[in-house]
This record gives C-alpha cells, structure tokens and sequence, in this order.
C-alpha cells in the first residue's frame, strides 16, 4: 500500500518535532504526524500523555517550545497578529470533552449556532443564517424544530455534543481537534455520536484528529491510531493493525486494559503486574521504525 | 455467600418537580449478599444513582423515599435519625463516588484526613490512628511513608485509592461505588478494580458498584442489574444475562458496546438518546 504522501497527497494539517516544555517537564517530545482531508488520526494515551497539550498546540492556545506546525503548506507555528491567530482558530476548530461546560447555559442552540455564524460569515442575511442553522442541526442528526429553541439543560449529553460539533462546522473549518468527545457519554450512546463524526468528516472533507484514552473507540472514527506515552509517540500506524496487531509493550498493555465483555477479572488475568513492568521498561527516548508499510514502532534508544 | 447483607424492597424515590412528583425509582427490590459484589448498570437518567444514593441515605430535596424498606444487617435504615445516622455510615456502609478523589481537601495532608474520620467515630489514640492509616495506605498500594503529603502530590488514580482506603477503614459490611474509576484511564481503573476485588475477598466486605459501562461491570460484578426509567427490567449473573438477555432493551443495550475486535459480519446496535 503506497502512503499518502507518495501518492502525492498533501496533509492539511502538519506536525514536525512539536516538542512542549514546562519548566524541565517535557509534555510533548518531537511528535510527528499529519492529518489529511476526509481522514482522522486517533492519538490515545492515558491522563498526562500529552494529548490535551498537543490539542492546546495545534489551536494556539499555547506556543510550542520547539518544532513546527504547518497548514495548508504554510508555517503557523508562530502567528502574529490578532487577525491571523483569529483566522487560523476559525480554519482549525475544537470539540471539548465536556458537553455540559461548552455551551453557555443562558442561551438557547439556535444562539449558539447563529453567533459564530454572524461572526465568520457577515455575507450572509438573516434568512440565510437561519437556513444554515438547519442545515448544520441536520448534519450533526439533529431535528431543528424540536433542538432550535431548546436550552442545553433541556438535552441529553450526547444531543449537547451534536450541538458542539455543529458549532464547529458553523465556520467551515478545514480541521477538527476533537478532544475526548465521547468520554463523559454512556457507552450504549457513544457509537451513534461517533458515527456521526465519522460521516461528517467524509463529506465535508474535514481533517480530524480524535484524541481518546478508549482506544477501541478509534477504529470506528480514524484511519490512523497513534498511541502517545508520556509525551512520546510509542506507536503510530492504520488503525486496524495497530489494535489487532501492536507491537509496542504500552500499546499491548492499553489494549489489556480495555473492558471487555464475559472475561471476568482474577482468573490469572491480573493487568496490574505487566503495568507495573511497562511503565518502568517503556520510559526514555528512542527511535521510531517502520515495521510494516505505515506502521511504526518505537524501540527503546 | 449465601447471608443476606442488605435488602431492598419495593424502593420508590419520586422528585419533587415544577410540574408536580416525577417518580425516579419505581419499586425496586433487590438482596446483596455478605461479600458479593453486584453491580448496577443503566444510561443517565435511568435511576441507578438515585437507588445508591438513597441506600446510604444521602438523597436530598427535591429528592424523596417515598415507599419501600431498605435494611443493611438488621438495621432499618430508613428509620435512622440523624446522630444514628452519622454513627451508622462509615461504620457499616462507606461510599466511594466518582470524583471521590477530589473530595480530598487540597489543605491537609492525607494523614490529618484520616485522623478527621477516625475521631468522627470515636478513635482517637494519635498512634493508634497513624499505625491504622499506615495500614490501610498499604492495603491500597500506597506506601504509608506518604501519608504525610498534600493530596495534589497524588496522581488521580492514587488519590482514589486513597478514598478506597479511606472507605474502608471502619470495616463496613457494605461499599457503594458510584462510576469510582469513570474519571480514570483504563489501565489505572483495571489496576484499581483489581485492587478492590482482592480486597473484598480478603475483608468480606460487599459492593454496589454503579456503572454505564456494561462491559466493565460484566468483568467485576457476581450478579448485575439493569435499570431503565426507574425500574429495575433484569437482575442475573454477567454470563446468563449475555447468553441469554431477558429484555430487548438489554439486549440492545449489551450490543452497544463497541467491541476491541468486532467480528465479521456483527451487527452493532446504535442506541437512540432517551431525551432528558
């Protein structure tokens, strides 16, 4: 299978050696990675990985340390100017983790849907915006005559999380960072939320990076898997191999750990030994090698 | 196994509304047994909480029990009044929820938090507390030599250990567990859940572990009940209720999960939202 890149396919967005620091605590180390149009790269790793701060990179809410970021070919790792910062922010958009904090609980999801619409788009008339507003409440499997005039107490979690990603969509965006989108929703309701993004990245050709700590979520929504740990990436590759086929100890553990149904704990399955093990053999630096086409590995250095 | 240690019959908890009572627990009736642990599986809304929290009484306005009996070792809980009350939880029925960890107060070190609870219920040695704490610190993986830190010197997953401990100091005959490791990582809550599952074996004490995660409750829990608006639809044993589900909806419910390995050919069943 040839990568995107050899088929001439440019990614939309670029990571190359992003590096954070806080003080000398490095939160992300030289991540590489790309996301392409209509595609999604799941980054999983547990609390403290680096997820979030990666997400925090890519929106500018902070300034890598080292490395770049490049979108549509052009380097924005350092942005000047309120004007580019905001053009940028409205291009690369954020779905939260937590559905009931994003909205503003004073307002209704017509409002929610129609300022980010004024903002971006002024082109547009009072009856267009009204129009767009149903339209993205659709996209998102959303009836606008039952949500519009609703206020975010009067809906479930995963209804708010719909109202988030329209949100999201309202401006265009050419990326999606979604962090942990579905984590604070039931199990039973997180497949359907999920197949929602999933389509509306096809369709609208959004490049999306789904950051997770439920790694068997990843193969419903992305292509590409990448699993971080402590601010490395430890493996990277189709999504599919990764879980069926891991190669990296942290990867094989996160796996392990993933509940799963009719295998009953304390029968010669204690996790809590290998973790132990994992946790002390998988620290330090090392380099990242392709084991098959597109699939990479660290090996300890 | 087979002594009965709490039994809960025809429990009804209705809210008071704007638009008069709306009825959260609709007579639920079920038994948990010395050192069993059963869990209790529905999605938001479904009154699982609601039943946990009434059991240990910490229900509050616009919440009422409004029929039904709980008794926990032969005491009535339902006729506890408040001095009864403070003496009775902790002592034969601790709580562990699901942001417990941040329930720690950030201005004292671990160890004061321990003494606090120790002399709530009338131990009140200063050595005798810190050999007690250094105990129960060790029973949870934790070494006692920290029991003098602050708790942001903890991660996540050792603070609720800590309140794992804590729960369990007084030796209670009954642990309710409300969503303990939602707000963990998978290998921190697999490591954690393994914990407590030895530990059980070890003090015999029993466990209401409340989940939405089905298949998680189907790898720790002997019996497992499923609620749906109220009502408790399904109580059995993880293995005959995925061999055989009694209730379309459990069905449903149990094909939900996204699989780590979906076979070929396996139809997943997409939930639709039951509107709040």
């Amino acid at each position: 299978m040839n990568s995107l890149p050899e088929l001439g396919i440019r990614p939309v967005l670029e990571a190359r050696g992003l590096t954070m620091r806080f003080g000398s605590f490095c939160a992300l180390d030289s991540a590489d990675f790309s996301l392409y149009s209509g595609r999604a790269l799941a980054l999983v790793g547990e609390s403290g990985s680096g997820k979030s701060t990666c997400a925090k990179l890519l929106t500018h809410v902070l300034t890598a340390s080292e490395g770049h970021i490049f979108h549509a070919g052009r380097d924005v790792t350092n942005l000047t100017g309120r004007k580019a910062v905001l053009e940028y922010r409205s291009a690369v958009q954020m779905v939260f983790q937590d559905p009931f904090a994003a909205l503003n609980p004073a307002h209704n999801v017509e409002h929610h849907l129609t300022r980010p619409l004024a903002l971006h788009r002024p082109d547009l008339s009072a009856a267009q915006r009204r129009d767009a507003v149903a339209d993205l409440l659709r996209a998102v499997d959303l009836d606008p005559a039952i949500t519009l005039r609703k206020y975010p107490h009067e809906m479930s979690g995963g209804q708010r999380q719909r109202v988030n990603l329209a949100r999201a969509l309202a401006v265009n965006p050419s990326v999606v960072i979604a962090d942990e989108p579905t984590s604070m929703l039931d199990v039973s309701i997180r497949l359907s939320v999920l197949d929602t993004f999933r389509d509306l990245k096809r369709e609208r050709g959004i490049a999306m990076l789904y950051i997770t700590h439920d790694i068997a979520t990843a193969r419903y929504v992305a292509e590409e898997t990448a699993v971080i740990f402590r601010g490395r990436i430890v493996e990277r590759g189709p999504t599919a191999q990764v879980i069926d086929s891991p190669r990296h100890p942290y990867t094989r553990l996160l796996l392990a750990a993933v509940p799963e149904v009719g295998s009953p704990f304390g029968e010669g399955n204690s996790l809590a030994p290998l973790a132990a093990q994992v946790r002390e053999s998988c620290e330090g630096p090392g380099d990242l090698r392709e084991v098959t086409p597109g699939h990479w590995v660290r090996f300890a250095a | 196994m087979t002594e009965l240690i709490l039994s809960v019959r025809d429990l009804c908890v209705d809210y008071a509304t704007p638009n008069g009572l709306t009825r959260a627990v609709k007579n639920v009736s079920f038994d948990i047994s010395a050192g069993e642990v059963l869990g209790l599986a529905g999605e938001s809304g479904s009154g699982k909480s609601t039943v946990a929290f009434a059991i240990a009484r910490l229900h509050r306005p616009p919440a009422f029990i409004t029929g039904g009996s709980i008794h926990l070792a032969g005491t009535d809980v339902l006729a506890l009044n408040d001095r009864e009350l403070r003496a009775w939880r902790w002592r034969d029925l601790s709580v562990v929820l699901q942001s417990a960890m941040n329930a720690l107060n950030p201005v004292l070190r671990v160890s004061a938090q321990f003494a606090d609870m120790f002399k709530a219920h009338g131990i009140s040695g200063k050595a005798d507390i810190r050999t007690r704490t250094a105990e129960l610190l060790l029973m949870v993986g934790i070494k006692p030599e920290r029991m003098d830190d602050y708790p942001h010197q903890f991660s996540g997953g050792m603070r609720q250990r800590i309140v794992i401990a804590m729960a369990l100091a007084l030796r209670p005959k009954l642990v309710v567990m409300d969503e303990p490791t939602t707000a963990l990582d998978v290998v921190v809550q697999r490591e954690l859940l393994e914990e407590v599952a030895a530990l059980r074996h070890k003090l015999g004490f029993a466990v209401l572990f409340i989940t939405h995660d089905l298949a998680l409750m189907s790898q720790f829990c002997d019996r497992v009940g499923v609620m749906l608006r109220g009502q408790l639809i399904e109580l059995s044993t993880p293995s005959a209720m995925i061999a055989d589900p009694q209730q379309d909806y459990t069905r449903r419910l149990w094909a939900s999960i996204p699989p780590l390995h979906p076979k070929p050919g396996e139809t997943l069943v997409r939930m639709k939202e039951t509107p709040q």
